[in-house]
């Protein structure tokens, strides 16, 4: 969240510059941004393909419509917005040619179910190098996050994944800050739902 | 719990930080006091544990070249034919202003030569006096004789005498080039004898050269002039040299037109003669360095009358005009060399 803030003052300088037709600071936003919001379109979409591609999609409008860009939101939530955005129709569309299961769950080692069946379970903190560390594990949890609707999923992937607060998950989605509020507090109950269904 | 989505929103807002400092107290408060509701917490908070442990996935490296790529296609695709556009536009806007601008200045520039022209001309303080202009050519009033009667020819001294140092007048030379001497030759020797001039003027015709000396009155001179204008259009670059008076000091006018010599030739005194040839040279000159010189083709042709000036004409005397003699004092005498050379 602070990295956040910090963020937002080196940009209002490079977005400057790249309306003065800086590509010099037009690289360094690329850079700067490029893995957080590759990241957040991959855990929304899950395929190294899709994510790529939207990423360069999601800069490609960026560069377009800096020109547009007039500064009443932050840099920060308008580009993730455009990655969102684009991400969320594009899994529309997607949608509509496949259906995802829980089947595939079931080949899943057993272990990485036991281990989270124990981390939902576990009253003290769990550690989160020991969950990255297990990849079974984090497959799980992928699974189950695939589980949840686009729109949930993507108020959890910008809350939870990207750390991003209320306020600017609400302008990231164009939403309300009560629609966030109910919507994050459903799909982290579903999610926790979900997984203890695949634990079992 | 699911009775009350209310606790968890707030459950969710305390793991987030997303509580103001009452709703934060009072939650804590909810917390110590229900197991049902801590329990929930732990749930929530491991969920999202759950979710943030998620190892987090790098772009491509490629994804700046990519992005280049992508926005290099588009503008190939899209953007070249509209930037070009765009380019064209801009240059042809600043072509068109700086043509505009040149044909601004150069006919600012015009108009200031042509007033100048004018103001010298028929400036009431440089009219001659006793002379009265017609639209066509100057008329002395003191020597007007009814119609019928030939114009007198008063001569004052031998004709053809060169002029005297000594004498300020109007002292010329008009050379001119023609691709039909033998033609404006005929056209010059019957104007010198329409208008009485034949005692006035010498003339040495050879095969490629012929060469007009004329020595008579300014009035004299004009007429002769007036009628050279029909046939002006046939001479090639003629240009009028005035001498100044001064050893080695002429004024050269270039492609001269027969209004601007007769403009010359009838002023008052020999400085009114030199300055408006000045203003002439100038006008001239700067006509020819114009683009395109139109306006100097205008000049010679067409538009010569544009700047045939129309002369005063005295309206309180009723007397109808006459020609002038040929000859009259002989300060008012003038000499005017004619060359005229075969050209192409």
């Amino acid at each position: 969240m602070a990295e956040a803030a910090n963020i937002n003052i080196d940009d209002a300088v490079l977005v400057r510059q790249c309306r003065r037709g800086d590509s010099t600071a037009m690289q360094r936003l690329l850079l700067k941004y490029q893995n957080r919001i590759y990241n957040v379109i991959f855990k929304m979409c899950q395929n190294v393909d899709d994510a790529a591609e939207l990423t360069q999609d999601t800069f490609v409008k960026i560069i377009e419509n800096i020109g547009n860009f007039r500064g009443q939101s932050s840099f920060y939530t308008w580009a993730f917005r455009i990655a969102v955005n684009l991400t969320l129709n594009y899994r529309s569309r997607a949608a509509r040619g496949s259906h995802s299961s829980l089947d595939t769950a079931d080949e899943t080692d057993l272990q990485a179910k036991e281990a989270l069946k124990q981390f939902l379970c576990d009253e003290s903190s769990p550690d989160p190098a020991a969950v990255a560390a297990n990849k079974e594990l984090c497959e799980l949890i992928v699974k189950a996050l695939m589980e949840l609707d686009d729109p949930q999923r993507a108020v959890v992937v910008l809350r939870d994944i990207e750390g991003m607060n209320y306020a600017q998950i609400a302008e990231v989605l164009d939403t309300e800050l009560g629609t966030v509020k109910s919507r994050l507090s459903r799909a982290r109950s579903n999610l926790k739902e979900i997984m203890e269904s695949i634990s079992k | 719990m699911k009775e009350i989505p209310n606790i968890d929103e707030l459950l969710n807002s305390f793991i987030d930080g997303e509580l103001s400092t009452r709703q934060l107290t009072e939650v804590q408060r909810l917390i110590a006091n229900d197991k049902q509701v801590a329990r929930r917490l732990g749930e929530l908070k491991n969920c999202k544990m759950l979710v943030g442990s998620l190892p987090p996935a790098e772009a491509p490296a490629e994804m700046v070249s990519r992005i280049k790529a992508s926005l290099a296609k588009e503008t190939l695709l899209t953007q070249p034919a509209h930037g070009t556009e765009t380019f064209d536009r801009r240059v042809g806007a600043r072509h068109l202003l700086a043509r505009k601008v040149v044909a601004a200045a150069a006919m600012i520039a015009l108009v200031a030569g042509l007033v100048l022209t004018v103001y010298t001309i028929i400036g009431p303080e440089t009219a001659p006096e006793g002379v009265l202009w017609t639209t066509d050519r100057p008329v002395a009033v003191e020597q007007w004789q009814p119609p019928v009667r030939e114009v007198e020819v008063a001569v004052a001294e031998k004709p053809i005498a060169k002029p005297a140092a000594d004498v300020m007048r109007f002292n010329g030379r008009l050379e001119v080039k023609t691709g039909d001497l033998v033609a404006v030759n005929a056209f010059i020797n019957r104007a010198i004898e329409e208008n009485g001039l034949s005692d006035y003027v010498s003339s040495e015709v050879e095969d490629r050269k012929s060469v007009y000396t004329i020595n008579c009155s300014r009035q004299a001179l004009a007429l002769l002039l007036a009628d050279l204008e029909y046939v002006w259009p046939r001479f090639d670059s003629p240009t009028l040299s005035v001498e100044t008076g001064r050893i080695g000091d002429r004024i050269m006018v270039n492609e001269v037109s027969a209004e601007q010599v007769a403009g010359i030739v009838n002023q008052d005194n020999l400085n009114d003669c030199i300055k408006t040839a000045r203003d002439f040279a100038v006008l001239n000159n700067m006509t020819l360095a114009l683009p395109g010189k139109e306006v100097l083709a205008a000049i010679g042709s067409e538009a010569g009358h544009l700047i045939t000036i129309p002369k005063p004409v005295l309206t309180s005397n009723e007397r109808p005009l006459r020609k002038p003699a040929a000859q009259t004092e002989d300060g008012e005498r003038v000499y005017l060399t004619i060359v005229i050379s075969a050209g192409e």
